[in-house]
């Protein structure tokens, strides 16, 4: 059948890395006990910030590393409010979506005068970001299950007070990974850049959400949600080929149809991390 | 003169409305065991807190090896070479031992964990202590005697030279406890000073070399053991003479059968069969104990019979009806009330009023409602004004949340809120667990009336104590079945330990 060809697989392994990044920083984030959904606007600002840094300067690389900062900002902003402001993680995610792209519709009339979008600008090749993305994935499943630091991250978001009485700084943990699932989200908004040649508001489309989608169905651990990613992003080439066959309207509809019933498996069986969402707070006196 | 290893001067420690520690002075030495006795409250637990470092003290100094030391967190205490074994376990259950024992001062081989060198480390550790665990099994797999075990290991792999133990034993059988005297024995023997924090005299006698009594968060006295006798001991705790003991007066039964339990079955939360056919009746005028070590089906079989389990098996019935898995407020209307073993998860509402929680359960009824929506506030006053004056608790007011009351009150406000529906049947599951002399006296006294009044009591506790001396028959339940019913005095402590470890093979 000619819709299964190599080809499909190959662009499925494209359409899975913005998720698999996003997984991997929400693992990292959700293993330290921080919620955060503010993914999809954190990828959206990395998406934004590398098409106004290339579009002015023309270094596709600088624009890189721009998205990543500003994504471990807005990770930095979200860690302040939920983990030493003790907001709910949930409004504070949103919030940073919200505001995220409030700010995109604002940039992008202030600097070309358009609505949500930006001309093209001088991208990288995306598969260097494909293959950042797989080294940074096997990378980590070593650095959480088999480093003194992954066993510390672990506890933190298990049993903050025994990290605690371990020496471990629960807050300054919590913020890092947070900073650090910014970063990853940031990168995964570059990454969307780099495959499109330009900046759209609606460019994540919902990667962000279906990452952590796919980190729950990977049960906390880089790998099988790297897996689960591949899975999303396979279901999303396959239906850009069926759209020949069937009404885009419906095709459009498979990956995130294909969320909602996997999650529907998957949610309860995930271990999630004991003290995830609840704020830390200090033995008084 | 033995060298002092701990020295604490005047340590005061209050919280807001409450002044838990009024200068008290501590002095701990090398080589021995030192009891901390004293009642709930007493400022036993505040005060090695603040060895530990987890609190501050608001007056007062310490002095660690000679020298005067701030201990500004757990830390601290740790790196001085202080440990501390809490009540509640600083595990994380899904870890294993290893993990859990490394965290913080793991070693490495170049970025990576050394599980080897850490596994040789536990090793070397069990060994000496005679501390027996697998350091690969995961927490949540372990007895809560072999995860107390596991603290003790932590805290010796952290390089404690000084030793806290709050409560130790409360949370185990006797065989266990006669293993963790062993322990602390071999603590001693390295010259290592041990707090051991009780409320039993009798434990305090037993394994400590000296102890000081704590009451109302002032020293009584620190006296060495062989000079101490269990009366003493507890004139010093309470200020005054107590009884230990109730004894239940001879009633006798009518035969008829209030709660009758016929083949029951029911899985564990992992749904395996925790409770493997299991038939008893319950007679009016009787306590029916419940014997046996934790996690062999008791919580299940108490769950299967409140009505917050569904039975995979078997009957309930109360009275001439039959209540196999119906819901809990059908069970009270029938005269069935269940007083739980955590009074936090199940028999209160931590953050609700004390009036709130008098009449919960009850809130629907039109007494303290109007329809569905409206309370009657004035009704549910007066009569939780009521109960807290027939049950003496000691309530800041009516309208403070629970959780401000003490472990004592709670328990007396639940035994307040469920006797007062002069049930037929009362399920009690260790209702004495973590209260002190006055507390336990008032628990026992209140069921003793229930019976005298005709009630039939299941009750489901550990200490095997309190089993052998409130029941008229005893159960011993061993891996989901009951392997023995004898009356009381048929059979002697020794004996019914066996059973509880055994079962049936322990009667040959």
């Amino acid at each position: 059948m000619e819709i299964l060809s190599f080809n499909l697989f190959i662009s499925a392994l494209r359409l899975a890395t913005p998720i698999a990044l996003v997984a991997l920083g929400e693992t990292y984030s959700e293993r330290a006990g921080v919620i955060n959904v503010g993914v999809e606007g954190m990828a959206l600002a990395g998406a934004l910030t590398t098409a106004v840094v290339a579009y002015f300067t023309g270094w596709p690389w600088l624009a890189l590393i721009a998205a990543i900062g500003v994504g471990a900002l807005l990770g930095a902003l979200h860690a302040v409010w939920s983990v030493y402001l003790r907001a709910d993680h949930v409004v504070s995610g949103a919030a940073i979506n919200l505001l995220v792209l409030g700010f995109a519709l604002f940039l992008t009339r202030v600097i070309w005068g358009w609505r949500g979008t930006s001309p093209s600008a001088p991208t990288m090749n995306a598969w260097i970001l494909v293959g950042v993305g797989l080294f940074l994935i096997g990378l980590s499943q070593v650095y959480i299950f088999r480093t003194p630091w992954g066993l510390r991250l672990r506890v933190v978001g298990e049993h903050p007070r025994a990290a605690d009485t371990a020496g471990i700084n629960v807050y300054r943990t919590r913020l890092a990974y947070t900073v650090l699932n910014g970063a990853l989200c940031g990168l995964a908004g570059a990454f969307l850049f780099n495959n499109l040649g330009r900046f759209t508001d609606g460019m994540v489309g919902g990667r962000g959400f279906i990452g952590i989608a796919a980190m729950v169905v990977g049960n906390y651990r880089p790998l099988p949600a790297l897996a689960a990613a591949y899975l999303f992003g396979f279901v999303d080439a396959l239906q850009m080929r069926l759209q020949d066959y069937i009404p885009s309207q419906f095709s459009l509809m498979l990956p995130y149809f294909l969320t909602v019933i996997v999650l529907a498996g998957f949610l309860g069986k995930a271990q999630v991390p004991k003290a995830l969402g609840k704020p830390y707070v200090k033995e008084q006196g | 003169m033995p060298a002092e290893a701990v020295r604490m001067e005047g340590i005061v420690k209050r919280f807001p409305g409450v002044v838990a520690n009024a200068g008290i002075d501590f002095s701990l030495h090398w080589g021995e065991v030192h009891g901390l006795l004293g009642e709930n409250g007493a400022g036993k637990t505040v005060l090695m807190s603040i060895l530990y470092g987890l609190y501050q003290p608001n007056q007062g100094r310490i002095f660690f090896r000679g020298k005067e030391t701030k201990i500004r967190s757990p830390h601290v205490a740790i790196q001085l070479g202080i440990g501390m074994v809490h009540q509640h376990f600083m595990l994380v259950p899904r870890l294993t031992v290893l993990e859990n024992m490394a965290v913080g001062w793991e070693p490495r081989i170049g970025p990576l964990l050394d599980r080897r060198a850490m596994r040789r480390r536990i090793e070397s550790l069990i060994s000496d202590y005679g501390l027996e665990v697998d350091p690969d099994a995961r927490v949540e797999e372990l007895s809560v005697g072999e995860q107390q075990r596991v603290e003790i290991l932590k805290a010796l792999y952290r390089g404690a030279e000084v030793l806290i133990l709050d409560e130790p034993t409360a949370v185990l059988v006797e065989q266990e406890v006669e293993a963790l005297f062993s322990t602390v024995r071999a603590l001693k023997e390295q010259g290592k000073a041990v707090v051991f924090i009780t409320h039993k005299l009798h434990e305090a006698l037993e394994i400590c070399d000296r102890i000081t009594v704590l009451r109302r968060g002032k020293n009584v006295g620190t006296l060495p053991a062989s000079e101490a006798t269990e009366e003493r001991l507890a004139e010093m705790m309470v200020g005054r003479e107590v009884v230990f003991t109730v004894t239940p007066e001879p009633v006798s039964s009518q035969g008829q059968v209030l709660l009758s339990v016929e083949g029951l079955q029911a899985r564990d939360d992992r749904g395996v069969p925790a409770v493997r056919g299991v038939s008893f009746e319950v007679y009016d005028h009787e306590i029916l104990g419940i014997a046996g070590v934790q996690g062999n089906g008791q919580k299940e079989l108490v769950e299967a019979i409140a009505g917050l389990r569904q039975p995979t098996g078997g009957r309930v019935r109360v009275g001439e009806r039959e209540l196999t898995g119906q819901s809990p407020s059908k069970l009270a209307a029938q005269g069935l009330v269940h007083i739980p073993e955590d009074r936090h998860l199940r028999g209160l509402i931590l953050t609700f009023s004390v009036e709130e929680n008098a009449v919960l359960g009850r809130h629907r009824q039109p007494r303290f409602a109007v329809g569905p929506w409206a309370q009657r506030r004035r009704a549910i006053r007066i009569y939780a004004q009521e109960l807290v004056e027939r049950f003496s608790v000691s309530v800041p007011s009516l309208s403070a949340p629970v959780r401000t009351l003490s472990g004592g009150n709670q328990q007396r406000l639940i035994l307040a809120r469920e006797l007062s529906r002069d049930p037929q049947v009362i399920v009690a599951v260790q209702p004495t667990r973590g209260l002190d002399v006055g507390g336990m006296e008032f628990v026992w006294e209140q069921f003793l009336e229930a019976r005298r009044n005709g009630a039939g009591i299941l009750l489901v506790s550990m200490d095997l104590d309190e089993v052998m001396m409130l029941a008229d028959r005893i159960a011993v339940m061993y891996q989901g079945e009951i392997v023995a019913v004898v009356r009381r005095g048929e059979a002697t402590k020794r004996e019914l330990g066996l059973l509880m470890l055994r079962g049936k093979g322990a009667v040959d």
